[in-house]
């Protein structure tokens, strides 16, 4: 189904919306859940809260990219589920892509100033325009999606390894270009 | 682990849209879904067997060509479906008036496949009346539409099934074009086995095939299968079904309730269901969808308005357009309510000869002692071959077990404006139904005259 009728399925308040974003997006959401949670359970359930949300913000909204809504939906509530099976010691998928993360942390001593989510966002933004196609999407298929490495490199025609280096020269790419805006985390 | 890095993560969360929707990962075609139970199944199976009017002699059964199934079908979106729907629209009408007042179901899709095989082994006139019938210019563009509705249709994994299968079956005294078999085998997936016509043996094994494909679910109709020993080819074409709801009925709420059958009154288990839907409207009835769990489709259910049959909703029009329109949502007459479903359970089977249908399809040459050319399938018989046994077997079951997606159906009411309209959409007189797979495809039609079967 076209995204638009779905769209216009939740505007009209018929409960036929969700399966038929289950059908369209249910896979993507399921997939990019699982990689954050490492729990097929716990990612259906973040893949319902999903449809749930959308169900109460669509009226009013209307998204431009249903399939960027629902996986930014997933991936926020998938962050906060991990966050409370954390605190309750539980742990879950998420860890291997934040020990990654640290080689973006700016070194201290270059730090001028700390600054909000959404403006440490703009700065990636920013350092993402400036990446190849190719790169920005391996990239975000890793850190945004939390694919697997060998799956990001499948997709990218590449083997594992190669993918492995690339994305380590991404990381610190990344990291250069926040300490060179004088970005704190 | 440092707060840093995930703040990071966070962050990035909040990247533009464009470039994470460019970024996405191509979209899977299987997953490993949850199986919860078996809400409706359905199969059917058609039969088309060719008859050489000299009869022959013979033994067992053997396969001389094995098709081969991918692992997983690539999931192919439909083109230009519209003259595919005409093909359907058109059958409906050929294949389920026939019966006044009775209970029919019928499978169009598997009709669809079993006379696109038809076509493969017939040339001439023959093939070009079944080409028009199906709405293909020409016998390549016909494998390709086969071939892009069994992809779009074949699913077979823990959460839902709608396999297609398909088979030829052989007279062993007549030489057969190994060619046409091959092309059997590699478009429509069609294993050919070769034996003696007629024989205990090779109806028992024709039957053992068509129940395994089935489930067993047509046991009863596939042991009225025979394959007399006039027969030198016979084709078979199975389709079955089977998905859970994606909201399941609560059993605690089914409960007797009077139908009114076009013989009398009878009473009925209903399956009883209350949220928000969209309802369509055409003219002479009133419609709306129940969806199956994991994208396995809908069933859409029309009630004609009273004191219309459903048998005349088919003779054209609204309703016809409506059962097979590929996309029911773009439908102009549809507005949300809130409903109160009250459907039958039903367990609905027909059995029955296509030649009538097929004859008012405008597909007569091959039931022609001088017209039918059965030429592309053998040329090493004596004699002329006619299309003497088209059978067709189908059966659709409902009831109320499915999939318990429980986040889901307390969302509707009270989450966020409601409609303000409410109706009663109950199922108490005779009604049409159409089961709708990946695509729209319609997978079984049929009429509910009486849900108790009697």
């Amino acid at each position: 189904m076209e995204d638009v009728h779905i769209i216009g399925l939740y505007w009209a308040r018929d409960e036929g919306a969700i399966p038929a974003s289950d059908e369209k997006y249910g896979g993507l959401c399921r997939a990019l859940s699982r990689n954050i949670l490492g729990s097929p359970e716990d990612a259906e359930e973040c893949v319902n809260d999903t449809w749930h949300r959308a169900w109460n913000a669509i009226p009013p909204q209307r998204p431009q990219s249903l399939r960027a809504y629902f996986a930014a939906l997933a991936r926020n509530l998938s962050l906060d589920r991990w966050r409370e099976r954390r605190a309750e010691k539980r742990g879950g998928g998420l860890e291997v892509l934040l020990s990654e993360l640290e080689d973006c942390v700016p070194a201290a001593d270059n730090v001028e100033r700390a600054v909000e989510t959404g403006e440490l966002a703009r700065a990636i933004d920013r350092w993402l325009d400036g990446l190849t196609p190719a790169d920005r999407t391996a990239f975000l298929r890793r850190y945004w999606y939390g694919q697997r490495v060998d799956e990001v490199a499948r997709q990218a025609g590449c083997v594992p390894n190669t993918m492995t280096k690339r994305l380590g020269r991404l990381r610190e790419g990344l990291r250069r270009a926040l300490e060179q805006e004088g970005i704190s985390v | 682990m440092s707060k840093e890095s995930e703040r990071i993560f966070e962050a990035l969360g909040e990247v533009s849209e464009e470039k994470v929707d460019e970024a996405a990962p191509a979209r899977r075609e299987r997953r490993n879904g949850r199986w919860l139970g078996a809400v409706a199944a359905v199969l059917a199976v058609a039969i088309l067997g060719g008859v050489f009017l000299r009869p022959g002699g013979g033994m067992t059964a053997y396969a001389i060509a094995q098709a081969e199934y991918p692992e997983t079908a690539q999931r192919r979106e439909l083109g230009d479906t519209s003259a595919l729907e005409v093909f359907f629209a058109r059958s409906a009408r050929a294949f389920l008036t026939e019966a006044p007042g009775e209970n029919r179901v019928y499978s169009p899709l598997n009709i669809y496949m079993a006379l696109s095989m038809l076509a493969q082994i017939t040339d001439g006139n023959s093939r070009g009346q079944i080409l028009e019938a199906l709405g293909s210019g020409s016998i390549e563009a016909l494998r390709q539409q086969a071939g892009d509705v069994w992809n779009a249709a074949y699913r077979d994994d823990e959460a839902a099934a709608t396999i297609l299968a398909s088979s030829v079956w052989l007279s062993r005294d007549v030489s057969f074009n190994q060619e046409t078999m091959d092309i059997l085998a590699r478009d429509f997936y069609a294993s050919s086995y070769r034996g003696e016509m007629g024989s205990k043996r090779f109806n028992e094994a024709l039957q053992n095939w068509l129940n395994e494909q089935t489930g067993g679910l047509l046991k009863e109709q596939a042991g009225n299968v025979e394959l007399n020993p006039d027969t030198i080819l016979a084709l078979a074409a199975t389709l079955y079904f089977k998905a859970p709801w994606y909201d399941e009925f609560s059993e605690e709420r089914t409960a007797p309730q009077t139908f009114h059958t076009p013989a009398g009154d009878v009473e009925a288990d209903f399956l009883h269901q209350w949220g928000t839907e969209s309802c369509f409207f055409g003219e002479g009835f009133t419609a709306l969808g129940q969806h199956f769990a994991d994208g396995a489709g809908a069933m859409w259910f029309l009630l004609p308005d009273e004191g219309v049959a459903p048998e005349e909703l088919l003779a054209g029009g609204e309703a016809v357009e409506f059962l097979f329109a590929a996309n029911k949502y773009e439908w102009e007459q549809q507005k949300p309510f809130m409903v109160n479903k009250a459907i039958p359970k039903f367990d609905v089977a027909s059995q029955f000869e296509l030649e009538d249908g097929m004859k008012l399809l405008g597909i007569t040459d091959v039931f022609d002692q001088k017209r039918a050319d059965f030429t592309p399938m053998t040329t090493g018989v004596y004699g002329a071959i006619t299309l003497n046994q088209a059978n067709h077997a189908a059966r659709v079951v409902i009831d109320e077990e499915g999939c318990t997606a429980a986040a889901f159906t307390v969302m509707g009411p009270g989450n966020a404006m409601p409609p303000d309209d409410e109706m009663d959409f109950v199922l108490d007189r005779p009604f049409l139904f159409c089961v709708t797979g990946h695509g729209g495809l319609p997978l079984f039609v049929g009429i509910v005259n009486d849900p108790t079967g009697n």
